[in-house]
């Protein structure tokens, strides 16, 4: 179709077993996301958002189903190639930040180029750079336990961009926020969206789906909705 | 390439920060260690001090000593006499100096006071020189005065202060046990060796022996030869001319490097057994850091869970929780070799012996500790590095 897809995944299904309930998790998703695009994920709890993103994220495998990912197909990828792509090809931005809590914010964002094989100098500058743009100058020899929810969220950010992503997962990233710090994040993101990087988040607040191009909506499983916004 | 920088510095950081807890982890390999190094560094430093007093009673690479008896009985059968000395002073080929030792008790007596020296030996004109201990006052007897039976006698330092005082013996007349000998030197003092006073001695030529000292029989007999090479070919000749003379071999000879080889088989039985203990200390300690890294793994299960999510593969995991195993193992080690070789100056420094630094032991002691803690470390690096990484992510502590 286009060579501009960044993320296709086609007919992918997920059971997992919590103990012994099989939890039917996706159904069957087809979602596609070209490159400078901005989705919001949208559903009620236990609609499946939270399974997509490690599925688009490579940090899961779908039981059934197809996924591409930059025009990788990453079903034929052993576990050491998705860690790969995980690290190059792919942020994520969490809903509890999960940082390191014993590293500064400096060596959190060096973590992705470190398992990149990048070396000191090059890291340090890097990171510092990137902490930076998420606004954390004056913090960047800061642990997690001396910064702010929303600045531990930035870092997490900074850390997200540090290998150059194609795609930025965020999960629920305002979710442990207050709002005022929330509205940073996302002002971030759109920043961030606008500098070209493409961004699928997950969300169940109408506000900060707002903020996006797009929003497909979940349910049970499956794609019930996928609008533009505006 | 692999590189080992990063997760060793994670290893450390890590480890830094649980002080209390890495410590005790590694406590078991510090007590093994220490143990170890003690007992080789003194052992070392006991076995130098034992070769250097070897060595300062003369006794070179290129010397032998002759027993009477086969070695067996434990009162040896006394087989040698002076006239096998002549046999062989004319039979060894390379022969520098021989030195028959007869022992006995003496009762020396200077006007009307008496003294009983530990030895009275009737010994040859060669003991200055095989036993490198001069005249420090007067002279030794010669080779002349030992053949002609004068009656002089060269004493120890112990001896001349008991019966003389401050005064100078030589030229004094005294009887050893009720014969009269004339004092002509006294020895450069000696010291103690292994508690016996070397200085509490008194030497008269050999070949008053049977007069004085009551004795034809040899106690001992020390030969040296011109170099160490020359020694297999020396006692070669010397069991040609005994067993011609004896018609059988009644006699035993010993060598420098003999005594060594019994004192070295000493401390290898000693430091055998330690090993084998530090062996089952490290054992325990190795099982006791797997048990702590495989609780660490679970406790950090997020930790590897946000490290996978951001690119860790296994194999960075895997290295990662290894390297502290052998980093927690190494640092005992050192720990250990440290608290060892002080533990070793300081038990040798009450002794008033020297401790050796136990290189080789330390090396090994490194070279363990690194297999123990890659051994035990392994099983719980595997379980980090497969934990699937949406598990470990939704893992509350």
């Amino acid at each position: 179709m286009s060579g501009n897809s960044v993320v296709k995944i086609s007919e992918v299904k997920k059971t997992y077993f919590m103990g012994k309930v099989e939890v039917r998790a996706l159904q069957g998703i087809n979602l596609n996301v070209e490159r400078g695009e901005f989705v919001s994920i949208m559903g009620p709890s236990g609609c499946g958002k939270s399974t997509l993103m490690h599925i688009v994220g490579c940090l899961d495998r779908p039981s059934s189903g197809h996924v591409l990912l930059d025009e990788v197909d990453v079903d034929e990828l052993n576990d050491n190639a998705l860690a790969e792509i995980r690290n190059k090809k792919v942020g994520f931005v969490f809903q509890t930040f999960n940082l390191l809590p014993k590293l500064n914010a400096m060596e959190n964002v060096e973590l992705p180029l470190i398992y990149a094989g990048i070396g000191l100098e090059e890291r340090r500058k890097k990171a510092a750079e990137l902490l930076e743009i998420v606004g954390l100058k004056d913090r960047m020899f800061h642990k997690p336990s001396e910064l702010s929810g929303g600045q531990s969220q930035r870092v997490a950010v900074a850390r997200s961009l540090a290998n150059d992503p194609s795609i930025l997962l965020a999960d629920e990233p305002t979710g442990n926020l207050d709002s005022k710090s929330g509205d940073e994040i996302i002002h971030l993101f759109t920043e961030l969206n606008q500098r070209g990087i493409t961004m699928i988040i997950v969300t169940h607040d109408q506000e900060i789906a707002s903020h996006s191009k797009r929003i497909v909506r979940l349910k049970d499983g499956l794609v019930v909705s996928d609008d533009l916004v505006r | 390439m692999i590189n080992l920088l990063e997760p060793f510095k994670l290893a450390l950081q890590s480890l830094l920060s649980n002080k209390l807890r890495s410590i005790l982890t590694t406590l078991g390999v510090i007590i093994g260690v220490a143990a170890v190094i003690t007992l080789v560094s003194m052992g070392e430093g006991a076995k130098s001090y034992i070769l250097n007093q070897i060595g300062s009673w003369g006794v070179g690479a290129n010397s032998l000593t002759i027993n009477p008896g086969t070695g067996d009985a434990s009162v040896p059968e006394m087989t040698l006499t002076y006239e096998d000395t002549i046999a062989l002073r004319q039979k060894v080929r390379n022969l520098q100096y021989l030195m028959p030792e007869f022992v006995g008790r003496g009762r020396l007596a200077y006007g009307r006071k008496s003294y009983n020296p530990g030895f009275t030996l009737g010994v040859s004109a060669d003991y200055p020189f095989a036993y490198k201990q001069k005249a420090a006052e007067g002279r030794f007897f010669s080779q002349a005065e030992e053949v002609g039976r004068k009656r002089v006698v060269v004493i120890g330092k112990t001896i001349s202060r008991n019966l003389f005082g401050e005064f100078s013996p030589i030229g004094e007349n005294i009887k050893i046990n009720g014969i009269g000998f004339t004092v002509i030197g006294v020895l450069e003092e000696k010291g103690t060796m292994l508690t016996y006073d070397m200085d509490d001695m008194a030497l008269i030529p050999s070949t008053l022996s049977e007069l004085v000292l009551g004795t034809k029989k040899i106690w001992e007999m020390f030969i040296t030869v011109e170099n160490e090479n020359q020694v297999p070919q020396a006692i070669e000749d010397v069991k040609k001319v005994l067993i011609a003379r004896h018609r059988k071999e009644d006699f035993h000879i010993h060598t420098q490097q003999g005594m060594i080889d019994i004192i070295n088989n000493i401390l290898n039985a000693l430091t055998g057994i330690i090993s084998a203990i530090a062996a089952i200390s490290l054992l325990v300690g190795g099982i006791g850091i797997m048990n702590i890294m495989l609780v660490a793994v679970t406790e950090r299960t997020r930790e590897i869970g946000i490290r996978k999510a951001i690119g860790a593969k296994r194999r960075d995991i895997f290295l990662q929780f290894v390297m502290e195993s052998i980093v927690i193992t190494m640092s005992g080690a050192l720990i250990g070799i440290l608290l060892g070789t002080l533990s070793a100056w300081g038990i040798m420094a009450t002794l008033k012996l020297s401790a050796v630094i136990a290189w080789g032991a330390a090396g090994l002691a490194c070279l363990v500790a690194f297999l123990v803690g890659t051994f035990f470390g392994v099983y719980p690096a595997m379980r980090a590095s497969r934990l699937d990484p949406v598990e470990a992510l939704r893992f509350e502590v």
